[in-house]
């Protein structure tokens, strides 16, 4: 079994350790109760459109097209729209290396909390150059984004950070059906990292990291909703 | 008896699927009257241990439909393996703890991966194959090691497979997967003491190579029909 596992670590890249706090072990017998994922909103999509429409233009920067971002099983796919599409997932990286960004520099956290910013920092900005690289002339300039009180502690901090991790992981599955397949596989290299950016920040606050078995989706409107509160 | 014939019942060959010949070796071994029944039960079967229903352009069939079946059927492989695995360590009990409770979560959630696509395919699901896990199941540090290598490893073969489905309704439930093997990922990385998110970028992992890496495990048997021995006697007819 070792050779098993050495020979995935060989294929897949074994990270370094990890900072622990004084570990959490929780008492034997029934686990945590499970909880849901924030449930998607439901909103109609008529609503949604002339929301998202509207969001999105004040954001600036990424011209997208809100009635195109809707997961849509009939939609065309196409070069053009994998950029409009890699233009969402650009403001969910750039919000997320700000955030990063400015809670270390806030510096109120210490031990994991502060590895876990220090390493998912950096690869947000790795996502950043990436998807800036794969929007093209979607890419637009960044937003301003401001984070009140959130980086002002490690709790809130870190439910912050549940919560974009959450939202941006739940706006690329309900996107990437609607890429290409070349650009969902360039998708894809990164959305399975959000998810463990999510289940790490969701570790260390003592949830679980996984609670259910399938991730609800959501669309391009009910994410920036979430999204825009971070938006100067 | 041809072992190239075609199975009826899944419309591939042994041999487009024997990677290794481990099958062909097997089949081999067994006395020539059950033949045809090892060769119908093979194929289901074989096709989960060697990954036949991994996307093959030779042996799938022209439609869309059965490449997302084929596609499928891969993805319900693996997580039978999950499921299987996590559901002995639970039963015999070795785990304590946070690793306790990761297997029964996670386990619970592989159980329902099985489940749905056992749903998705109907009749063209694959069996679920036997298992036997070498003990590994009943030694934690063991089991923590062999998580992480599965967990990584279904979230490098959901990743491969996700741009070739033609479905995108398969794509979604697809990635609602993917999404959740990756935090079963970092959850089973981080009580192992390992960086939850290692790199900036997960790669894909083809699927020769899952199937390749899954059966040096041996953690798949084929049940042979013909004996109970541990070793099929040598055909002496």
């Amino acid at each position: 079994m070792t050779r098993f596992s050495s020979r995935i670590a060989t294929e897949l890249g074994s990270g370094a350790t990890l900072i622990r706090e004084r570990a959490r072990v929780r008492p034997e017998g029934q686990p945590e109760q499970l909880q849901q994922e924030d449930a998607a909103v439901r909103m109609s999509r008529a609503g949604l459109f002339g929301r998202a429409a509207a969001v999105l233009a004040a954001l600036g920067g990424a011209a997208v097209g809100a009635a195109q971002l809707e997961a849509s099983t009939d939609s065309q796919r196409s070069p053009a729209r994998d950029r409009q599409i890699f233009a969402l997932g650009l403001l969910i990286e750039r919000l997320q290396a700000a955030f990063y960004a400015e809670a270390l520099k806030a510096g109120h956290l210490t031990g994991e909390a502060h590895q876990f910013a220090t390493t998912v920092g950096s690869q947000e900005q790795a996502h950043v150059a990436y998807l800036t690289a794969a929007a093209g002339s979607r890419a637009g300039k960044s937003p301003t984004f401001h984070f009140g009180d959130a980086t002002t502690s490690q709790s809130k901090f870190l439910a912050t950070a549940i919560k974009i991790e959450s939202t941006g992981l739940a706006a690329y599955n309900g996107q990437a059906v609607n890429l290409t397949p070349s650009g969902l596989a360039a998708a894809a290299r990164l959305v399975s990292v959000e998810a463990r950016h999510l289940a790490w920040a969701r570790a260390i606050a003592g949830k679980l990291p996984a609670p259910v078995a399938v991730d609800v989706p959501l669309t391009a409107g009910q994410a920036t909703k979430v999204l825009q509160q971070f938006v100067a | 008896m041809s072992d190239q014939r075609p199975d009826s019942l899944t419309g591939l060959r042994i041999a487009d699927f024997d990677v290794d010949g481990a099958l062909r070796e097997t089949l081999d071994r067994v006395p020539c009257e059950t033949r045809s029944r090892f060769l119908r039960r093979a194929a289901r079967t074989g096709a989960a241990i060697v990954g036949a229903a991994a996307v093959r352009p030779a042996a799938a069939a022209a439609s869309a439909t059965a490449s997302d079946d084929a596609i499928l059927n891969f993805a319900l492989t693996l997580e039978y393996l999950q499921a299987a695995f996590y559901t002995e360590a639970e039963r015999l009990g070795a785990l304590h703890g946070a690793l306790a409770e990761q297997a029964h979560v996670v386990g619970m959630h592989e159980r329902a991966h099985v489940k749905e696509f056992k749903a998705v395919l109907g009749s063209t699901a694959i069996n679920e194959p036997s298992f036997d896990f070498h003990g590994v199941t009943a030694n934690p540090k063991a089991f923590r090691a062999t998580a992480v290598a599965f967990e990584d490893l279904a979230v490098a073969a959901y990743k491969e497979q996700a741009p070739k489905l033609e479905s995108r309704a398969y794509l979604a439930a697809a990635l609602a997967i993917h999404s959740v093997e990756a935090r079963h990922a970092a959850w089973i990385r981080r009580l192992a003491g390992f960086l939850p998110a290692a790199k900036a970028f997960d790669d894909p992992l083809s699927d020769r190579k899952v199937v390749d890496i899954v059966n040096s495990t041996h953690f798949v048997t084929i049940d042979v029909p013909s004996t109970s021995a541990r070793t099929a006697p040598r055909f002496t007819g």
